[in-house]
C-alpha cells in the first residue's frame, strides 16, 4: 500500500517537473492503470524491466482503483487534455470512450515499425480494438472467465481422465453429476462460485453459459435485442448449482476463493487473473475453459488494452510511447505468468509458454473469447454490469424469476438507449 | 460615547453631537472598504467555488450537457420532466428519506439515553472516550470493519447469532436487511457526536435544581423527565437539525458497503446523482436531480424551522 502510494506521488511530482530529462534525451512517460495486487506488483516489475533496457523513455506508473473511479478520472483527465501518455483499458470500455474524442486512434505504420502489427494477433482481439475503421487499442492480454479444479478432489471423485485432467464435460446433467461426486468427497461444497454484491461477477458466468446457446445480445440498435429464453435457461442452471449443496448461494467473491483454497470444494470459476493466488495456495489443481454446456464452445473475456488518450504529444514523445508499449507488448510472457493469457501471439507461440502450465491448458479460451455487447455504457466496472446486479441478483439469492429479472435488466438498458448518447 | 453626552449640558450637547456625528459617518464610511478586506477572500472563494457552481448546475440542469461536452445545448425542462418519471431516481429519494428517518430517530434518542445514563455512573472519562472513539473513525475504516463483520458465511454477526440457532442472514445482500445493517453500522460510528453534545448540555443545568428536586422528594427518573429533558431542549432541535441534514447527505457508507445495493436497495439519492453524471456522463441530468434533491432539503429545512419555532415561541 506504501509503494502504491509512492508510486503515484511519484508520478504526481513529475508532473511538476519538465516531461523531458533534456540531459539524457529520455522521455518521461505517464502510464495510466488499474491493475492492483498480484497484478500490480507483475505490471511493476515488468515496467522496471521495460525502463531498464536503455531506451528513450522512463515509463512512471499512476496506479487507481479498479472500475469507475478509475475510468471516471480517466475520462476527466482527458476531456481536460490532461490524460497520460498511455492507459491500460479494458477493451469493452473502448466503445464507450473512442466516439467521444476521448482516446487518439493508434498509428498502425508506426506501430509496425517497433514491430507490433494485426498478424501478431488472434483475429477477435485485434478486432476489439477497432472502431469505425481505426485501431483505438492494441490488447496486451486476454483473460477470460475459467474453471479452475483441485486435482485431488477431482481424483477421489472419479472426474479424472487418463492424462489427469478434468474428463471432458459435455452437458449440464454430467456437470451437476461431477459437482455432486465432489461434494461427497469434500463433505462442504461441489464447486465455488462468489457473486455476492457483484454485477461483475454474476455476468461473467451467465455471459459464458448464454453464449454457448449462441445466443444474441445486440446492442446496436435503439433497443436492446435479447434473446432471453436463452437467458432464462443459463439462469436455471445456475439456480441448479446454487441449491446450497452444490455450492453455496450465499457466497461473495473472498468466501469463493477463500473456500476452493482450503479444499472445501473441488471446483472453482473464475478469472485467469486469480492464478497466482492459487498457485500461491499450494493446493493441487488444475484449470481449463469452462466446459461448452449448451454446444456452442464460448468463453466470456475482456482484455487489458493499450490506449492514447487526448494529449498533446510532439514527434519524440509519441516514438517513446510506441517503443515503450510495443516493449511490454514483447515482454509480455510476464503477464502470462500472472495468468492472463498474452494477445501478442509470438509470446504464446513461444515453446516457453507452450510448458506453463496449467496456463496452457487454458489458453484455448482465447479463441471462443466474447466480450460484452457493444455499446457506450457497457464494458468491465460498468453500469452496465450494476445494472445487471440491480435487476438479477434475486435470481440467484432468493431464486426469484429469471424471466422478471431479465425484463427487468432490459428495460433498464433500454431506457439508457432511448437517450442521446453522451459520448 | 452615550456616557460623554450625557454629562454634557444642553447647550453643548448639539455641538458635542454634531462632532460626534461626524466620525461616526466616516467610520461608517470606512467600514465600507475596510470591512470587505477582510470579508474579501471569502467573499471571492464562496463566489467562485459555492455561488458560481451552484448558478453553472442550475443552467447544466437545463442542457443535456454530458462529461464530453456533448449534447450541450439548452433542453428546456425536459431533465426534470425526465426525472419526475424516473422510478429509479423516486426509489432513490426514498432510500435517502427512509435512512434519514431511520437513523435521526435512534442517533437521537440513544444520544440521550447514553448522556443521560453516563451522566450518573462514575469513570465519565471512559464512557466518553469509547462512545466518541468511533466518530473518529474515517468512513472507509468504518465501512471494512462492519462488511467483515456482515459477512454472511465468516462474520462476527452471523457467527454469534448462530450460537442461538440463527440461520446466516447476508446482511449487506439481502434486500430486507441491508439498509438496517448500514443504520446500525451508522449508529455505532457516529452517535458519539451527539452524544457530546448531549452531556455538555447536561453538566450545564445547576445542580441546585436537582438537589431542590430530591428535597421535594422527586426521584431520580421524575428528575431526568421534569428537568433534564425539557432543559434539553434547545440541544434537541440543535442535534436534530445537524442530524437531519447529515443523513440526508448519506453516500460513503453505503457505496462502500453496499454500493447502493442489492438491487438499488439502499442506494441514496446523493449516488445516484454521482453515477447519472459521473459513470454515467450525464452532467445536465445529474445536476437536475441535485436540484430536485435540493428542493427536498430546502422543504425539510423549512418544516423544521416551522416546528422548532412554534415550540419555542
Amino acid at each position: 500500500m506504501a509503494a502504491l502510494g509512492g508510486v503515484t506521488i511519484a508520478s504526481a511530482l513529475s508532473g511538476c517537473a519538465s516531461p523531458t530529462d533534456t540531459a539524457s534525451g529520455v522521455e518521461q512517460l505517464d502510464f495510466w492503470h488499474l491493475l492492483s495486487g498480484g497484478d500490480g506488483v507483475t505490471m511493476a516489475g515488468l515496467v522496471e524491466k521495460a525502463n531498464a533496457q536503455g531506451k528513450d523513455f522512463d515509463a512512471k506508473q499512476t496506479v487507481l482503483a479498479w472500475g469507475a473511479p478509475y475510468y471516471t478520472k480517466l475520462a476527466m483527465a482527458s476531456v481536460g487534455g490532461r490524460g497520460p501518455d498511455t492507459a491500460i483499458m479494458h477493451a469493452s470500455r473502448v466503445p464507450g470512450y473512442a466516439p467521444g474524442g476521448l482516446l487518439e486512434p493508434w498509428d498502425l505504420d508506426l506501430l509496425a515499425e517497433y514491430g507490433v502489427q494485426k498478424t501478431d494477433y488472434v483475429d477477435r482481439v485485434w478486432e476489439k480494438g477497432s472502431l469505425n475503421g481505426k485501431q483505438y487499442s492494441i490488447a496486451l492480454d486476454a483473460h477470460p472467465f475459467i474453471l479452475m479444479y483441485n486435482t485431488d478432489v477431482a481424483e477421489q471423485a472419479g472426474a479424472l481422465g487418463a492424462d489427469g485432467q478434468l474428463k471432458k464435460i459435455t452437458s449440464t446433467d454430467e456437470f451437476v453429476d461431477v459437482a455432486r461426486a465432489m461434494q461427497a468427497v469434500t463433505g462442504k461444497h461441489g464447486l465455488s462460485y462468489g457473486y455476492l454484491a457483484d454485477g461483475a461477477q454474476m455476468w461473467r458466468l451467465w455471459y459464458t453459459f448464454f453464449k454457448q446457446q449462441d445466443a444474441q445480445f445486440d446492442l446496436s440498435g435503439t433497443s436492446a435485442q435479447v434473446d432471453t429464453d436463452a437467458g432464462v435457461k443459463a439462469f436455471e442452471f445456475m439456480q441448479t448449482l446454487l441449491d446450497g449443496t452444490i455450492c453455496t448461494p450465499s457466497g461473495d467473491y473472498g468466501t469463493a476463493l477463500s473456500e476452493f483454497l482450503s479444499g472445501d470444494s473441488g471446483m472453482l470459476f473464475t478469472g485467469v487473473w486469480e492464478l497466482p493466488t492459487v498457485l500461491a495456495s499450494g493446493i493441487a489443481f488444475d484449470a481449463q475453459p469452462i466446459p461448452t454446456l449448451f454446444g456452442t464452445p464460448a468463453a466470456y473475456a475482456d482484455s487489458h488494452a493499450f490506449t492514447l488518450p487526448v494529449s498533446d504529444r510532439d514527434e519524440k514523445r509519441t516514438r517513446a510511447t510506441y517503443d515503450f508499449v510495443t516493449t511490454l507488448l514483447k515482454g509480455s510472457f510476464g503477464w502470462a505468468q500472472a495468468g492472463h493469457i498474452p494477445a501478442f501471439q509470438p509470446v504464446v507461440n513461444s515453446t516457453e509458454y507452450q510448458e506453463l502450465l496449467p496456463q496452457a491448458h487454458y489458453a484455448p479460451a482465447a479463441e471462443i473469447l466474447n466480450y460484452d455487447p457493444e455499446a457506450w455504457f457497457t464494458g468491465s466496472g460498468s453500469d452496465f454490469q450494476n445494472f445487471f446486479l440491480e435487476t438479477c441478483q434475486g435470481v440467484l439469492l432468493n431464486g426469484s424469476s429469471p424471466q422478471a429479472g431479465l425484463d427487468a435488466f432490459v428495460a433498464r438498458i433500454d431506457a439508457l438507449m432511448a437517450k442521446p448518447n453522451p459520448v | 460615547m452615550s456616557t460623554t453626552t450625557a454629562m454634557t449640558t444642553p447647550a453643548e450637547g448639539g455641538a458635542v453631537r454634531e462632532a460626534a456625528a461626524e466620525p461616526q459617518s466616516l467610520r461608517a464610511g470606512k467600514k465600507d472598504w475596510r470591512g470587505w478586506l477582510f470579508v474579501g477572500p471569502f467573499v471571492v472563494l464562496f463566489a467562485l467555488f459555492l455561488v458560481w457552481p451552484m448558478i453553472h448546475g442550475l443552467y447544466l440542469s437545463f442542457t443535456g450537457e454530458s462529461l464530453t461536452g456533448a449534447n450541450g445545448q439548452l433542453i428546456g425542462f425536459d431533465n426534470y420532466a425526465e426525472a419526475f418519471s424516473d422510478p429509479v431516481m423516486w426509489h432513490s429519494l426514498w432510500n435517502t428519506v427512509w435512512f434519514t428517518v431511520l437513523s435521526t430517530i435512534p442517533l437521537v434518542v440513544v444520544a440521550l439515553g447514553l448522556a443521560l445514563l453516563v451522566h450518573q455512573v462514575p469513570g465519565q472519562w471512559f464512557w466518553r472516550l469509547s462512545f466518541f472513539m468511533p466518530y473518529l473513525l474515517a468512513s472507509t475504516v468504518v465501512a471494512q470493519f462492519w462488511i467483515w463483520m456482515y459477512n454472511p458465511q465468516l462474520g462476527l454477526v452471523n457467527d454469534f447469532l448462530g450460537n442461538f440457532g440463527v440461520e446466516p442472514i447476508a446482511w449487506l445482500q439481502d434486500e430486507s436487511w441491508a439498509m438496517i445493517s448500514v443504520v446500525v453500522t451508522t449508529l455505532w460510528w457516529t452517535i458519539g457526536f451527539n452524544f457530546l453534545l448531549y452531556l455538555a448540555a447536561i453538566q450545564n443545568i445547576p445542580e441546585q435544581q436537582f438537589e431542590a428536586a430530591a428535597l421535594d422528594g422527586a426521584s431520580r427518573i421524575k428528575q431526568a423527565f421534569r428537568i433534564t429533558i425539557p432543559q434539553l431542549w434547545p440541544t434537541t432541535v440543535l442535534v436534530l437539525i445537524l442530524q437531519v441534514l447529515a443523513s440526508l447527505k448519506v453516500f460513503d457508507q453505503i457505496y462502500m458497503m453496499t454500493n447502493g445495493g442489492p438491487a438499488g436497495a439502499t442506494r441514496p439519492i446523493v449516488q445516484y446523482v454521482f453515477e447519472v453524471g459521473f459513470t454515467g456522463y450525464r452532467f445536465g441530468y445529474a445536476s437536475a436531480i441535485s436540484y430536485i434533491f435540493f428542493a427536498l432539503i430546502v422543504l425539510v429545512s423549512l418544516v423544521q424551522f416551522r416546528i422548532t419555532n412554534r415550540r419555542n415561541g
